[in-house]
């Protein structure tokens, strides 16, 4: 859990503030709200309830706050927008409606500090917080600093543990690079009042907008706090039964775990349900909809032949779970079997250790761990940091038994040594290893011989690169080193797309596009920021240089596009052969070609029949003569035992149809089939057919999308599959 | 509910990462033994070479084989389809059918279990046949004394697949035969086999060979077997895949030799993604398929079963999505929201889709990197494993090779933009090279795919920098670690099954079966104790009194220093506040600080939450009042310490 928060923004909303400066096209005050919107919709995402957040308007046309109230000068035109609360979507519309240019010429800025400052004293008392004051203004209106009430603010901020921020829009900033020129004399005074009641305050940052806008666009990442995932020994040995056993304690932690993007819930809009009065609402604004969760219902059905429909509903508390062993079903109590699960004890012991050459990162099933010693604990610092300096000195892994609690699952894990070399500390860093179980033998040729069919290795081919080739492809790899082409802070050459710098597009794309419609709720979505896309590409500076070596390598790989319709058309097709290469169709000879289809063979004969077909009519007939298949075998199934049959057909009468680019005899047959289905007249009520093989097969109309001379349109074939009846 | 449906919790945004996969696992396979009875076949196996004699027949070796096999996958697939065949046996029988003599449509064919889910009978029925001597068994194992016509056995084959796994995924025929030219000099027979193979080939079913050989004989594919076998329509051009002869000798028995070449076989290689487009370059793009062979195998879910009839009945359950007062909500006005701010921002249905396209599909290269700069820590989540494919692009073999030959050489990683699919989530990946593989290496030589950790999955764990070690004591250390390498100097996944989904399996058929539970489960995973005692034993007990030596050097020095630092400080700074970061000093409390509250019974001094962190960093439940909590903590600290 992280720390609470109280966090007030004073936000000058002056008159000034609604003009625009520099060139740009954008006011001042809209401008600087890109900054301040960004700040507290990050802190409604949040969703906690101990992140409080304040607002304070400087320059507003009226005039709230104790200040004033209790008599004191100088505090006019400062308005409590929102006292410190937790934000919500509602606090957040409330605001927006209040943010806007008045008509006052200004306020005083280090009043509105004060203001804010004795706003978190009296929420945050003395209890722990996080406390920050932002300030953005443009620095128009003149503060009024005679009595060196600059000295006495800081001083209170720093004993109240507040940091101080102050952006100012278009406020110089040499080390940023920027200087307005022709700057009015109260605003070139008042930024020099801000810097020093900044620099006199423990925490506080003085910035101009331009920066502070130009780093939203970084995402920020939310920081997750060390999860001590075991804390117990390590252990070289069984040391429970032999005396000899090392047992060193230590502490697991998580070192990554892959983040999650914000998932969307499911919802529904209600519908005239709360009467005219939340018409009236605000929230009519969010496209006139107002969403309600959804929640799922189950019900629970078994087959039962006596029951109407032949099936019936069961009570949830009747059930037990189970698994599926092949057709059989077990019932898996666990109350009744306590002994269904593999008896663990927390356990993390070595099994052995392996040369680091033996081992490949793509292995990795998995997050990674990270172990170290446990705190203030010498022996086990000195016997850990030992391994970790002996595995390290020999190129060495370990392998070891993980269990990271009683009852847990073993897994195996590979411990890799990091010794604290310049600036990093020392731990073992660990990988979960794959079981015998989680392996798929697959069989690759090689990629560097060919093998022919009678057994000679070859090693110039067409699927081998010659030395040309070879040569290109080494010269552009190297071409295309990017370990060197960033630079770090110092100028020094470091390497390009570190993980620190690459962030999770999908998780901040979305975050964006959120805190921006929560915002803007009728604004469109903008596209995704380019820091989220640049690691899509090789970079521009990098391609430039590498030109000749593409040229080269392209030149050398002489690469062919397949047309997209090459397998399409009647007889182009290669012909299938088994390894001998023996011509099987040639073996059926002219005479004894297949034309007439059978049923018990109809897919092979079909595919056949097709492939030897010289003419359309060939094509049609066996089109037809599988169509009456597909029909018969549909009347004369008992129930449903040969509709997969049925359906297995139509499929391959699709593929082959869209192959060979006559979709309408497919369509024709589809449309007919449909009907006789939905009319009853094949042998009864057939539906399961058509919904559960043909719907949910993607059995239905062959679209212009899939094969161009179809015809039929998406939403036709859509319409198609769903119409129940015509 | 007392383990309320797991199904249920997961997010369905989680659901909606996994689906690719899942239907790549769904995919269902049908296969077919279709074993040959002869009376070579039916020889006990002779070996010399060996001690133990083996004394299965290749029948019956192939008969164990499809029972492990059967075993193995009604569990881990429980919805795949098997069946047996036996050819040239005197009698024959299809489904309802049979007779003495070439009675059916197929004769000497005998279709001992036909094809289809397994049930826990059928187990049960394989194995009276295959571990006691079963009399039915043998009345069936006479060959006849003609030989099965091969077109028969294919077409029978056919006419199983085609009724019984209609619109299977994947269709395999296995062969298990030692007869290689079964129609010698027959050429009429030799031709209408060829013609029923292509009829498999066409119908989708591929054929695996598994010859079975007997001493110097070496099975000929050339005489018959090579007009049967089409390459797996999967794999690429031009090469072809080694079939594997099974024989006894150097040690192994039939038995083992055909296990291990089938379960070589036993998934069928699918591919995850094809025609994908690798962009290697600007202007040179070339196509890869993409292959899944790491993958976490994890037991079957869970179903909801009826009990309340004669015999245990699979639920079906069905949802109704419905709103706040529990009315019906029909699919259209579901909509996608997310929650903000105690509300939901609402996206169009084409604004949502367009959040979540940030690229077409396919691999870019944007640089290359020393292999080195792979963080060791750099982990995530399994590889995916890439291979060249003409399908696209011609010469993508030839330019793949290249790169793969050049990574290699010199060591050097690809970086690349990879999106899997329309409308996957892009991620940056690593483009490592796996060798040829060779005894020390069990993954085919290819490219990897290696996801790469974004910033945002990096967890930042500060810690403080430990002392160094003492040059002596990592002189012990690596002779321990010298003198414990593991077999072969590698991690070899095949000698480590999962303990856990292995016990599973285990009770899950004792329970099927009606069988005793096994008691004490092998576990590969639990180190050899004895060994290791006798091999670093005394290394260790050295290491053990240095470091002991050393701690307690250490451990005054560092209370000096603290002292002294005591007394330079106005205030005495909490050491373990200063040094934990973010971490309370309870919960930095160590083992020692731990025992002694408990000694001197102060850790009810502690608040709930500081019990609570302490509980939740042993890894203990913090659920409880506080009394609870103490004792809880009392009793880890009585055994841990």
């Amino acid at each position: 859990m992280a720390d609470k928060e109280a966090v007030v923004y004073i936000v000058d909303v002056a008159q000034s503030m609604g003009d625009c400066h520099n060139g740009r096209t954008e006011s001042d005050l809209d401008w600087s709200m890109r900054y301040v919107w960004d700040k507290i919709s990050t802190t409604v995402a949040a969703n906690r309830k101990t992140w409080t957040v304040g607002v304070v308007g400087l320059g507003t046309d009226k005039t709230s706050n104790p200040q004033d109230t209790e008599g004191h000068p100088g505090y006019e035109s400062i308005s409590i927008l929102q006292d410190i609360a937790p934000m919500t979507m509602t606090s957040l519309r409330d605001l927006r409606s209040k943010i806007k240019p008045s008509h006052t010429e200004g306020g005083d800025a280090v009043s509105a500090v004060v203001v804010a400052m004795y706003m978190i004293q009296a929420y945050t008392k003395k209890l722990k917080y996080n406390r920050k004051i932002y300030l953005v203004t443009n620095g128009e209106f003149p503060i009024d600093d005679s009595d060196g009430s600059i000295d006495d603010v800081s001083a209170k901020l720093n004993e109240l543990g507040i940091e101080l921020i102050v952006i100012g829009v278009d406020f110089d900033d040499a080390e940023y690079g920027f200087k307005e020129e022709e700057k009015s004399s109260v605003k070139t005074n008042n930024e020099l009042v801000l810097q020093q009641l900044v620099d006199k305050c423990k925490a506080g940052v003085f910035g101009t907008m331009a920066e502070a806008i130009e780093e939203l666009s970084t995402p920020r990442i939310k920081s997750v706090r060390p999860f001590k995932a075991y804390d117990g020994l390590l252990t070289l040995g069984d040391p429970a039964k032999y005396e000899s056993a090392l047992s060193i304690n230590v502490e697991r932690y998580f070192k990554t775990k892959r983040a999650a993007a914000p998932s969307a819930s499911t919802v529904t809009s209600q519908v005239d349900l709360g009467g005219p009065s939340q018409a009236l609402d605000e929230d009519t604004e969010m496209g006139g909809m107002e969403f309600s969760g959804v929640r799922q219902m189950r019900s629970y059905r078994i087959n039962d032949p006596d029951a109407p429909g032949g099936k019936r509903d069961v009570a949830f508390e009747d059930l037990d779970k189970g698994y599926q062993y092949g057709r059989t079903v077990v019932p898996f109590n666990e109350s009744d079997f306590p002994v269904t699960k593999l008896e663990t004890k927390k356990q993390f012991t070595i099994l052995g250790f392996i040369p680091n050459s033996s081992y490949e990162p793509f292995f990795n099933m998995g997050e990674a761990g990270i172990v170290v010693a446990q705190r203030q604990n010498e022996g086990a610092e000195l016997a850990l940091s030992a391994l970790i300096h002996a595995l390290h000195e020999l190129e060495s892994y370990a392998v070891a038994r993980y269990v990271q609690k009683d009852l847990a699952q073993p897994q195996l894990l590979l411990l890799k040594p990091n010794p604290s070399i310049e600036d990093s500390f020392e731990c073992l860093y660990d990988v979960p290893l794959p079981f015998a179980e989680d392996v798929r033998t697959y069989q690759f040729p090689p990629l560097d011989k060919v093998i022919t069919v009678t057994g000679h290795v070859l090693k110039e081919h067409r699927l081998l690169p010659s030395d040309d080739l070879q040569q290109a492809m080494d010269d552009y790899v190297d071409a295309m080193d990017i370990s060197k082409l960033s630079a770090d802070d110092e100028g020094n050459p470091v390497e390009y797309a570190p993980i620190d710098e690459n962030y999770n597009p999908v998780i901040h794309r979305i975050n964006q596009a959120i805190r921006a419609r929560a915002v803007h709720p009728d604004e469109p979505l903008e596209p995704p920021a380019p820091i989220l896309l640049r690691f899509s590409k090789p970079p521009e500076k990098l391609i430039v240089d590498a030109k000749s070596e593409i040229r080269s390598l392209i030149e050398a790989a002489e690469i062919k596009k397949v047309p997209a319709k090459a397998q399409g058309k009647r007889g182009k097709k290669d012909q299938v052969k088994p390894l001998s290469g023996l011509d099987v169709d040639a073996l059926l000879g002219e005479s004894r070609r297949r034309t007439t289809i059978s049923k018990d063979n109809a897919i092979p004969e079909f595919k056949q029949a097709l492939a030897a077909a010289t003419d359309d009519a060939t094509v049609e007939s066996s089109t037809k003569q599988m169509g009456e298949i597909v029909r018969k075998l549909i009347q004369d199934s008992f129930a449903d035992m040969q509709y997969a049959q049925a359906a297995e057909n139509m499929r391959v009468m699709r593929q082959e149809l869209v192959g060979l680019e006559m979709p309408a005899l497919y369509n024709k047959f589809v449309t007919a089939l449909k009907k006789s289905i939905l009319s009853g007249e094949l042998n009864g009520d057939r539906r399961e057919m058509w919904f559960k093989y043909i719907v949910e097969g993607h059995l239905g109309l062959i679209t212009c999308d899939e094969c161009e001379p179809s015809g039929v349109t998406q939403e036709v074939a859509k319409e198609f599959l769903k119409g129940s009846s015509s | 509910m007392p383990w309320g449906g797991d199904e249920e919790r997961r997010s369905e945004d989680e659901q909606e990462e996994e689906l690719d996969e899942a239907d790549y696992k769904t995919q269902k396979d049908a296969i077919l033994f279709a074993i040959d009875v002869s009376e070579s076949m039916l020889e006990p196996q002779e070996v010399i070479d060996s001690k133990k004699a083996d004394k299965d027949s290749a029948v019956s070796a192939s008969l164990k084989t499809a029972y492990q096999i059967m075993q193995q996958r009604i569990i881990s697939q429980p919805k795949d389809m098997m069946g047996i065949l036996l050819f040239g046996t005197e009698k024959s029988k299809f489904r309802d059918e049979a007779s003495a003599r070439g009675g059916t449509g197929y004769p000497h064919c005998y279709l001992l279990t036909d094809l289809d889910v397994p049930a826990a009978e059928d187990v049960k029925r394989l194995k009276t046949m295959v571990e006691e001597d079963h009399e039915d068994l043998d009345e069936i194992l006479v060959p006849s004394e003609e030989p099965a016509l091969m077109s028969n056995v294919l077409f029978c084959a056919n006419q199983i697949f085609t009724t019984n796994a209609a619109n299977f995924g994947s269709r395999r025929l296995f062969i298990i035969t030692d007869n290689d030219d079964p129609h010698a000099g027959d050429k009429t027979a030799k031709s209408s086999a060829a013609v029923r193979a292509k009829d498999l080939y066409d119908l989708g079913v591929v054929i695996e060979l598994f010859p079975i050989s007997r001493g110097d004989k070496e099975f000929d594919m050339s005489k018959f077997y090579d007009d049967i076998i089409y390459r797996d329509p999967a794999a690429d051009v031009g090469i072809k895949e080694e079939v594997k002869t099974s024989k006894s000798g150097d040690g192994l028995t039939l038995l083992n030799s055909l296990i291990s070449n089938i379960n070589s076989k036993q998934t069928p290689k699918r591919s995850y993604f094809s025609n994908l487009d690798f962009e290697l370059a600007p202007g040179l793009t070339i196509s890869i398929k993409g292959y899944i062979p790491l993958h976490r195998q994890t037991p079957a879910r869970t179903c909801y079963v009826w009990t309340g009839g004669e015999k245990a009945q699979l639920v079906q359950s069905e949802t109704t999505k419905v709103d706040s007062s529990t009315r019906t909500v029909e699919k259209s006005d579901v909509k996608k929201a997310y929650k903000f701010g105690g509300e939901y921002i609402y996206f169009k249905p084409e604004e949502a889709k367009s959040l979540k396209q940030l690229g077409p599909k396919g691999l870019r290269i944007i640089g290359f990197k020393p292999r080195s700069m792979l963080p060791p820590w750099a982990s995530v989540k399994k590889s995916i494993f890439i291979f060249p494919s003409e399908e696209g692009y011609v010469g993508s073999t030839r330019v793949f090779s290249a790169l793969w030959q050049k990574l290699l050489k010199d060591e050097k990683m690809g970086l690349a933009w990879f999106v899997a699919r329309d409308n996957a989530n892009p991620i940056l990946v690593a483009v490592l090279p796996s060798r040829n593989p060779d005894a020390s290496h069990f993954l085919p030589a290819g490219l990897w795919l290696y996801p790469l950790p974004f910033a945002d999955d990096v967890r930042s764990v500060d810690l403080d920098r430990g002392p160094s070690c003492p040059d002596d004591l990592v002189d012990i250390m690596r002779k321990v670690v010298q003198n414990l390498q593991l077999p072969k100097a590698m991690y070899d996944p095949h000698k480590y099954p999962n303990p856990s989904l292995q016990f599973h399996y285990k009770i899950l058929q004792a329970m099927a079966l009606e069988e005793d539970i096994p008691e004490n489960p092998e576990d590969a995973t639990i180190p050899k104790y004895r060994q290791m005692d006798k091999r670093i034993g005394g290394y260790l007990s050295e290491l053990k009194e240095a470091v002991s030596e050393r701690a307690e050097n250490l451990m005054q020095s560092r209370a000096l220093k603290r002292e002294a630092e005591d007394d330079d400080a106005e205030r005495p700074a909490k050491r373990a506040k200063a040094s934990g970061g973010a971490k309370k000093p309870s919960g930095a409390m160590n083992n020692a600080q731990l025992k002694e509250a408990v000694d001197q019974d102060t850790l009810k001094k502690l608040t709930v939450g500081e019990l609570k962190d302490i509980l939740a960093s042993k890894g203990l439940s913090t659920v409880g009042k506080k009394a609870d909590l103490v004792e809880k903590l009392e009793q880890w600290v009585e055994e841990n310490t």
